[in-house]
């Protein structure tokens, strides 16, 4: 897990469960594991490829923020979707 | 400007249709009811304005027909509501192709909104946007350059505040000015990634940024803390929840009761003024009857509707739809089927139309089959009387059997939903992915709409289903007429001899009345009816009497309480009581005995509650499932079960002594 502050390595990218992230903390959409329904209504919603998206908060649901749209995941969903976290203050 | 509009009508030999098309939850439906004077319900609630209506408009004198389409992320988008718009968009449904588009689009997350813009620049119709929202961008310190947007777009954008009509006349002319022309359009990129990208290039060309809209909400972050939190938003949910149906009962019995009461002192005079007879019967019991049994229910559907319309545009509905979906998910129904079943509380057909909302077929299907057990108003007149019979005078028990019967419908909803994950309808609920809408103020007005839309639609659909079905129920029970009865023309002939003005005579006359029309209704077409079927309700309990009210009510369950009216209005004693709960109270069956026993009242408020008894739900199901199986299949099962726990219920109790 990326701790704030803490300048971009090789561990910063890797990719991890959306769930997993810091709340407040900014990341970069990666993949999801999840069936085509699922993809296309997230895809929707803007959790496009390279995506920023912002966990708001844990648990379930669990509530990120794409651009400004606020959305509401089951935490299996959150749990299928990977993410790279990125710095604190570059996004 | 209106000199195009009026050209393209006319070209086209009819009036222009507008079409306005936007994400969910960006005001279109609020728009539409500014345009129009309201005739759709807008919500809060991603994705409620499940089907297109069409209202008119007045533009400088020249019609306009205006289409609210659903909202939809995308055309690319699987689902019923694209499939919609997309017919729409192709001329392929009821209304032909738009001739222009006002694209709805949420000024405060422009972003994602201009994918949708993007997909529609790639089609041929001319296109308005109408930023709404602006007020809100304004607070939250987005800024956006509307000359610039709409140079990059190449199409008219209009800024506007929907909900207090800010905006709308510069809306209108910029709709009336593209009508009719073609509008130049640049290649646009495909698939959602690449406009996406397209997306954030015009907002960053436009003078706007998506960080800038993205700016963290305080207020929104704890009020979605607090409202999902599994105990904190548990807690809020039972008290809306309560809060919600203590309204409903409380402010709803008032006007109940003096709907009931005006009606019967309406029979009371058509029968003071009409002569004796066929005619005066007709009203009385035939078109009275059947208009006070459906207006009866109006002041609860158009209550609940205006209490639900209040929640949904406050944002409230989606963060309860993952607070419920922890529950719901244990019975294999997901999250969304929340909000089919609260509606359903008013009436299962707008239950069951906004199960579109749900993604999944599979949990579309399970909604839909189990939405009709939910307790919906036509059921209440029937609770509240059979719970009156149940417990005449304790209405202490009365109550609770009234509200147990609202926890049998919903436990035999969620019981049978778990029954089909297993067995017909096999698989899980799909996790939940919902957009969590901006918290706003209710409107007043939307909801007040809403509740008058609402009881109009009821009233055209049901209403005159249950009035024609009580004039053919008075007929049925009216015809043919049974000659005079030895036993009534004995006891009428002694009240001649006991003087017409004694007080004995009197007496003996009405007992003549009510002989006669007991042999009128075992003789008519109704009673032979009822005792055709009788065998199959007497495990129940029923007599031929109530097997005709069951009879009737499989059509539409309201019809069960004039039904019994209609029905007991020859077979009681006039004199005592003519209001409707005291006259069937009065039945009697062809031994002597009355034909509400406490098992048996017990019995029918059980297959009440659990029978599909409304022809309009199946209709919808067989619509919004696409096959007829599914209808069968709900029908047969819910008047399976209803059967047999009725039988349960009735032998049960027989065989601990309740009779």
């Amino acid at each position: 897990m990326e701790h704030e502050g803490e300048p971009v390595t090789d561990r910063a990218i890797t990719p991890v469960r959306l769930c997993d992230l810091e709340v407040g903390r900014a990341a970069r959409f990666h993949e999801a594991t999840l069936d085509a329904e699922a993809l296309d209504l997230l895809r929707a919603l803007g959790l496009t490829a390279s995506s920023i998206v912002r966990l708001r908060k844990k648990g379930e649901p669990c509530i990120v923020q794409v651009r400004s749209t606020r959305i509401g995941l089951s935490k299996t969903v959150a749990g299928a979707i990977f993410v790279i976290p990125q710095p604190i203050g570059t996004v | 400007m209106a000199v195009s509009a009026a050209a393209a009508a006319s070209a086209a030999g009819r009036a222009p249709h507008v079409a306005l098309i936007g994400n969910p939850n960006t005001g279109k439906t609020t728009l539409f009811n500014r345009l129009c004077g309201a005739r759709a319900k807008t919500s809060n609630f991603p994705g409620t304005t499940t089907s297109m209506r069409v209202g008119r408009f007045q533009h400088d004198g020249s019609p306009w027909d205006i289409v609210d389409l659903p909202g939809l992320y995308g055309m690319y988008f699987h689902g019923p509501e694209a499939q919609i718009v997309r017919d729409v968009l192709h001329g392929d449904g009821a209304e032909p192709a738009p001739d222009a588009l006002v694209v709805i689009v949420d000024a405060t997350n422009l972003a994602r909104n201009l994918i949708l813009v993007g997909e529609l620049l790639a089609g041929p119709i001319p296109i308005v946007i109408a930023l709404n929202m602006t007020d809100l961008a304004a607070r939250r310190g987005v800024t956006i350059s509307v000359p610039a947007l709409s140079e990059r777009l190449g199409v008219p954008i209009v800024p506007m505040v929907a909900s207090k009509g800010e905006g709308l006349t510069p809306l209108v002319d910029a709709v009336g000015r593209v009508l009719g022309q073609r509008q130049p359009r640049s290649p646009m990129p495909s698939g959602v990634e690449a406009l996406t990208t397209w997306a954030d290039e015009v907002l960053a060309a436009s003078g706007g940024s998506a960080a800038a809209s993205a700016a963290p909400d305080d207020l929104t972050e704890r009020l979605d803390h607090f409202l999902t939190h599994p105990v904190t938003g548990t807690l809020v949910f039972l008290l809306v929840m309560g809060g919600l149906f203590w309204t409903l009962f409380a402010f709803a019995t008032l006007p109940m009761d003096l709907i009931e009461y005006t009606f019967a002192q309406l029979g009371r005079i058509v029968t003071t003024f009409l002569p004796p007879g066929p005619i005066a019967s007709l009203f009385s019991d035939g078109i009275i009857g059947g208009i006070a049994g459906t207006l009866v229910f109006l002041p609860q559907i158009c209550l609940l509707f205006f209490l639900i319309s209040l929640l949904e545009d406050t944002g409230y509905l989606a963060r309860a739809a993952f607070v419920n979906d922890r529950f719901f998910r244990r019975f294999g129904l997901p999250g969304h089927a929340f909000v089919p079943m609260l509606t359903a509380h008013a009436c299962a057909l707008p239950g069951i139309m906004s199960t579109r909302l749900i993604p999944s077929r599979r949990d579309r299907l399970v909604t839909i089959l189990v939405t009709p057990f939910i307790s919906c108003s036509a059921r209440l007149p029937v609770y509240v009387l059979l719970t009156q019979l149940l417990f005449a005078d304790q209405k202490f028990f009365a109550g609770i059997a009234f509200a147990l019967c609202y926890l049998l419908g919903a436990a035999a909803a969620f019981g049978s939903a778990a029954l089909f994950g297993r067995t017909v309808i096999r698989g899980t609920p799909r996790p939940m992915v919902l957009e969590l809408p901006t918290y706003k103020r209710p409107s007043l007005r939307t909801a007040l709409l809403t509740a008058k839309d609402q009881g109009l639609a009821f009233l055209q659909t049901a209403g005159t289903v249950i009035v024609a079905i009580c004039i053919v129920m008075w007929w049925l029970s009216a015809y043919p007429r049974v000659a005079p009865v030895p036993s009534a023309a004995a006891l009428r002939a002694e009240a001649t001899q006991a003087g017409p003005a004694s007080p004995r005579a009197q007496e003996l006359s009405v007992q003549a009345d009510a002989l006669q029309a007991k042999a009128q209704q075992a003789g008519s077409f109704a009673g032979r009816l009822g005792r055709g079927i009788e065998p199959v309700f007497r495990p129940l309990g029923y007599d031929w009497q109530l097997s005709v009210g069951l009879l009737t009510s499989f059509l539409a369950r309201e019809v069960f309480v004039s039904t019994m009216s209609v029905l007991a209005a020859g077979g009681g004693d006039p004199s005592q009581d003519d209001g409707v709960r005291a006259r069937i109270r009065q039945m009697t069956r062809d031994d002597g005995t009355k034909v509400f026993t406490r098992a048996t009242s017990a019995s029918a408020l059980v297959f009440f509650v659990l029978a599909m008894q409304c022809l309009p739900t199946l209709a919808v199901t067989r619509r919004e499932t696409g096959a007829l199986k599914y209808a069968i299949v709900q029908f047969a099962y819910m008047s399976g079960v209803a059967w047999i726990t009725a039988f349960v219920v009735f032998q049960g109790l027989r065989a601990m002594g309740v009779s």
